[in-house]
C-alpha cells in the first residue's frame, strides 16, 4: 500500500477567513492525506511545521491581499532549509494575474482561486506527488 | 402550521382568527380533491422533498389552511407597534428610505480622508471607516506580524494621530460615523480615540454620533488568528463598551450584533439569528448585574443581517427576528421603553454567495438578495460588489452598488407601502416557522449555559466547521445549484477580464509616523498610563477610562493591545 501523503496547511499571517482553508483541510483528510492544520501562522512557523511533519506539501490559505508578500517568503525560507522538494499550494481570493506571477515568478506549485472544486484540488495533489490516490473504502 | 401538521385540529383558532372554520374546513377538502385529480403522480411523489436553505419544508403550494391560526393582533400588528413584524416604523420607508451605507476603507488614514470628503461633497451624511487587518486584530504597523497585510481591505489606525488625519477637516458634530471595530478589545480603544479627537477639537461627547461594531463573536469565532483574548475576557471588554458608551456618548450605538459574518463564516440564517440575539440577552444580563436597566442600554443595540440566496426565507428572517426581539424585550427582560423593543438592522448582501466565475453575473444576485432586504424592512443597506471573489470594489464596482440601490429606491415602487408580503400564506408560514426556531435555537444555547460557554466548549466553531462541510458536498454534489459554477457551468475561459482594485502603498508611510509618535510623545506617561491598565484588568472596573487616558498620550493600539493580551492570556479555537 502506498504510503500517504502529508500536508501542511495554514492561514497566512493575519487573514481571518478560516472556512475555505478548514474545508479544504477536512477534503484533503477525507481523500486519504494525513493533513495538519496549523491555524493561522507566520511563514516561518510554516517552514517550521513543514520540517517536523515531513510534508509533501504546504497550503497556504490568504484572502487578505498578504498572498504576494508572505506567499513567496514561505517558498523563499523552504529552499533556504533545503526543503526545496515540498510543493506550494495556495488558494483564495486574489487578482488573477497575481496568481499566474506567484506560479511563474515566485515558486508557487498552482494556485487554486474560488469556484474550484474539491476533487480537483485534491486530484491535483496527488499527481504532483505522484502517489496513487487511494480507492474510497466501501460503505 | 407546517407540512406534517400535527397541531392541525388541536390548537383552537385564537378569537380574532383571519378565517373561519368552515371555510378552511372547505379548503382542506378542496385541496386534497386537488391534489388527488390535478396533479400528476410525479407531482404527488415530490412533495416532501423540497425545502429551505434552513431545512424549513416548503409544499408544493400553501394556502390560508397553513395560516389558519394567525391572530392578526399577536402574529402581525402594524408597523410600529408590537410585535413589529410589519416594521419598526409606522411610515416605514415613506418616512425615511433605508440608508445608502457603502463601505470604503484603503491604505492610510491620509487616503480615506480625501475619500470621505468626496462622499460628503456628494451628500453623504454618514461614513463608514474600514480597518486594515493588523488594526482590526490590534497590532501597530510596524509589528513583524503585519507584514503583507498594512492598508489592505481597509485604513492603518496605529494612534490618535490616525483618526485626527483620518477626519482632517472634518466636523465630528456633524457627520456619523460607522466605526467598524469588529472585535471588543479594539472597540475600547478605536472608538475611544475619535472621541478623544473630538474633545481635543472642542466638539462635545453630546454632539458625537456613530456605532462601532464591538462583537465578541467576532474576536472568538468569525475570524481565524494567531491568537485572541479568551471568550470571557473579550465579552467583558463587549460589556465595558457599552456600559461606558451609554453614559457618556449619548448618541453613539455600542454594539451592532454581527450575525452577518457568523453566517459568511459558516451557518444557516436561524442560527445567525439565535446567536446574534443570544449574545444581545447574555449582554443585558450582564449590564443588568452592573446596575443598569433594560432600557438603559437597549435602545442603542443594533443588528446586522447577511441577506442569502433563499429569496423568501430571508425576507421570513428579518419579520420573525423583530418578533422574536420584541417578545424578549416585553416579557423576559420587562422593558418600558418602546425603543427597547424595536430591532433595527443593518443588511449586507450575502458576499460567500458571488464567484469569481462570471463575476458580472454577481450583479444580479445583488440586486435580488438587496432586493429581499427591502422587503424585510432594513434600516439601512450595503450591496456588494460584483468583483467580492477577487478584491476590494473598483471604483466601478462599487458605483454599480450604489445604483442598484437606487434604483430599488426609486425605480421600483417598493418603498411606497409597509411590507408588502404580509399576508402572503407561504412568506407568514415561513415567518412563523423561523420565529419558532430561532427561540428554540436560542433556548438550546441557554440549556448550555448561554452563549460565552457555548464559545468556551467549541460549540460554536463545530457547528460552523459542520455546516460548511455540508454546505459544500450539497455543492460538490450540485444539490446547491451555483449558476456557471456547477449548474449549466461556464465554459473554459468564459471568465471576463476583470480590473482589480490595487491599495496604495502604506506601510512606509505608517511607519514613519510611528518613529515621529515615539521620539514626540513622553515615555514616562505613556509606561505610567498602560501600567494602570494593566492592573485594572483585574479589577471589576470599567477599562474604558483607562485606554482613552492611554490614547490621548499618544499609546499605540498594537501597545494597548499587547497589555491585553498578556493580561488575559491568549486562547486558541477549540477546533485543531
Amino acid at each position: 500500500m502506498a504510503r500517504k501523503v502529508r500536508v501542511v496547511m495554514a492561514k497566512l499571517g493575519l487573514d481571518i477567513h478560516w472556512r475555505g482553508v478548514y474545508l479544504v483541510s477536512q477534503f484533503l483528510k477525507d481523500a486519504g492525506m494525513e493533513v495538519v492544520y496549523l491555524g493561522n501562522q507566520f511563514p516561518e512557523q510554516i517552514v517550521e511545521a513543514a520540517l517536523e511533519e515531513d510534508a509533501d506539501i504546504v497550503g497556504l490559505s490568504s484572502l487578505s491581499g498578504n498572498h504576494m508578500t508572505l506567499g513567496p517568503k514561505v517558498v523563499r525560507l523552504l529552499k533556504e532549509k533545503g526543503l526545496d522538494k515540498v510543493k506550494v499550494y495556495m488558494g483564495g481570493v486574489m487578482a488573477p494575474d497575481d496568481a499566474a506571477a506567484l506560479e511563474k515568478e515566485h515558486g508557487i506549485h498552482k494556485v487554486f482561486l474560488p469556484d474550484t472544486p474539491m476533487e480537483k484540488i485534491v486530484n491535483h495533489m496527488y499527481a504532483s506527488v505522484g502517489i496513487p490516490r487511494p480507492q474510497p473504502q466501501a460503505g | 402550521m407546517g407540512l406534517a401538521d400535527d397541531r392541525r385540529g388541536i390548537m383552537s383558532a385564537p378569537k380574532d382568527s383571519l378565517f373561519n372554520e368552515s371555510s378552511i374546513n372547505q379548503i382542506e377538502t378542496d385541496q386534497a380533491a386537488w391534489l388527488d385529480t390535478a396533479l400528476s403522480e410525479a407531482d404527488r411523489a415530490a412533495e416532501g422533498s423540497f425545502f429551505t436553505h434552513s431545512g424549513i419544508p416548503v409544499k408544493l403550494l400553501f394556502t390560508p389552511a397553513d395560516v389558519k391560526d394567525m391572530s392578526h393582533a399577536r402574529d402581525l400588528g402594524f408597523p410600529g407597534q408590537a410585535p413589529f413584524v410589519r416594521g419598526v416604523y409606522p411610515n416605514m420607508y415613506r418616512g425615511r428610505l433605508f440608508t445608502v451605507r457603502q463601505l470604503a476603507g484603503l491604505g492610510a488614514p491620509e487616503d480615506c480622508n480625501l475619500r470621505i470628503k468626496y462622499l460628503l461633497d456628494h451628500g453623504a451624511t454618514g461614513v463608514n471607516i474600514l480597518f486594515d487587518l493588523p488594526t482590526i486584530r490590534g497590532y501597530n504597523s510596524d509589528d513583524p506580524e503585519s507584514e503583507g497585510n498594512v492598508g489592505a481591505c481597509g485604513a492603518a489606525v496605529d494612534s490618535i494621530w490616525d483618526i485626527d488625519a483620518y477626519f482632517r477637516d472634518i466636523d465630528l458634530g456633524k457627520v456619523s460615523t460607522s466605526i467598524v471595530t469588529h472585535l471588543p478589545s479594539t472597540s475600547i480603544v478605536i472608538p475611544g480615540m475619535y472621541f478623544a479627537v473630538a474633545e481635543q477639537r472642542g466638539t462635545p461627547w453630546t454632539q458625537v454620533a456613530g456605532t462601532c461594531q464591538n462583537d465578541f463573536i467576532m474576536e472568538t469565532c468569525v475570524g481565524s488568528a494567531p491568537e485572541i483574548l479568551p471568550p470571557a475576557a473579550s465579552f467583558r471588554l463587549q460589556c465595558d463598551v457599552v456600559e461606558w458608551i451609554c453614559k457618556n456618548i449619548p448618541r453613539w450605538n455600542p454594539i451592532s450584533y454581527n450575525g452577518y459574518n457568523l453566517r459568511e463564516a459558516g451557518t444557516d440564517a436561524v442560527q445567525e439569528v439565535a446567536i446574534a440575539i443570544s449574545n444581545a440577552i447574555a449582554t443585558a444580563e450582564e449590564l443588568m448585574r452592573r446596575g443598569m436597566s433594560i432600557d438603559d442600554f437597549a435602545p442603542r443595540m443594533s443588528f446586522f443581517w447577511d441577506l442569502h440566496n433563499d429569496f423568501f426565507e430571508e425576507i421570513a428572517k428579518c419579520r420573525a427576528s423583530r418578533k422574536v426581539w420584541y417578545q424578549l424585550m416585553k416579557e423576559r427582560f420587562g422593558a418600558k421603553n418602546k425603543k427597547s423593543m424595536l430591532m433595527r438592522f443593518h443588511v449586507q448582501t450575502a458576499g460567500v454567495t458571488l464567484p469569481a466565475t462570471e463575476p458580472y453575473n454577481n450583479i444580479a444576485r445583488s440586486a435580488l438578495q438587496g432586493l429581499a432586504a427591502v422587503l424585510g424592512g432594513c434600516q439601512s443597506l450595503h450591496i456588494d460588489s460584483y468583483d467580492e471573489a477577487y478584491s476590494a470594489p473598483t471604483e466601478e464596482a462599487a458605483l454599480i452598488s450604489l445604483r442598484t440601490q437606487q434604483i430599488i429606491q426609486a425605480e421600483t415602487g417598493i418603498v411606497n407601502t409597509v411590507d408588502p408580503l404580509a399576508g402572503s400564506y407561504y412568506v407568514e408560514y415561513l415567518t412563523d416557522q423561523m420565529a419558532q426556531r430561532i427561540l428554540a435555537s436560542i433556548r438550546k444555547i441557554e440549556d448550555m449555559g448561554g452563549l460565552v460557554k457555548a464559545v468556551e466548549s467549541g460549540w460554536l466553531h463545530r457547528e460552523i466547521s459542520a455546516y460548511n462541510y455540508r454546505y459544500q458536498r450539497s455543492i460538490e454534489a450540485g444539490e446547491t445549484k451555483v449558476v456557471g459554477v456547477n449548474y449549466q457551468p461556464a465554459e473554459k475561459g468564459a471568465c471576463c477580464s476583470i480590473d482589480v482594485f490595487k491599495y496604495p502603498e502604506t506601510f512606509t508611510r505608517q511607519k514613519a509616523k510611528l518613529e515621529r509618535l515615539r521620539g514626540e510623545r513622553n515615555p514616562k506617561k505613556v509606561k505610567e498610563c498602560l501600567a494602570v491598565l494593566r492592573d485594572k484588568c483585574h479589577s471589576d472596573e470599567n477599562l474604558y477610562p483607562y485606554t482613552i487616558a492611554a490614547v490621548k498620550h499618544l499609546a499605540t493600539l498594537g501597545e494597548i493591545e499587547d497589555v491585553f493580551r498578556e493580561e488575559f492570556g491568549r486562547w486558541a479555537f477549540p477546533l485543531y
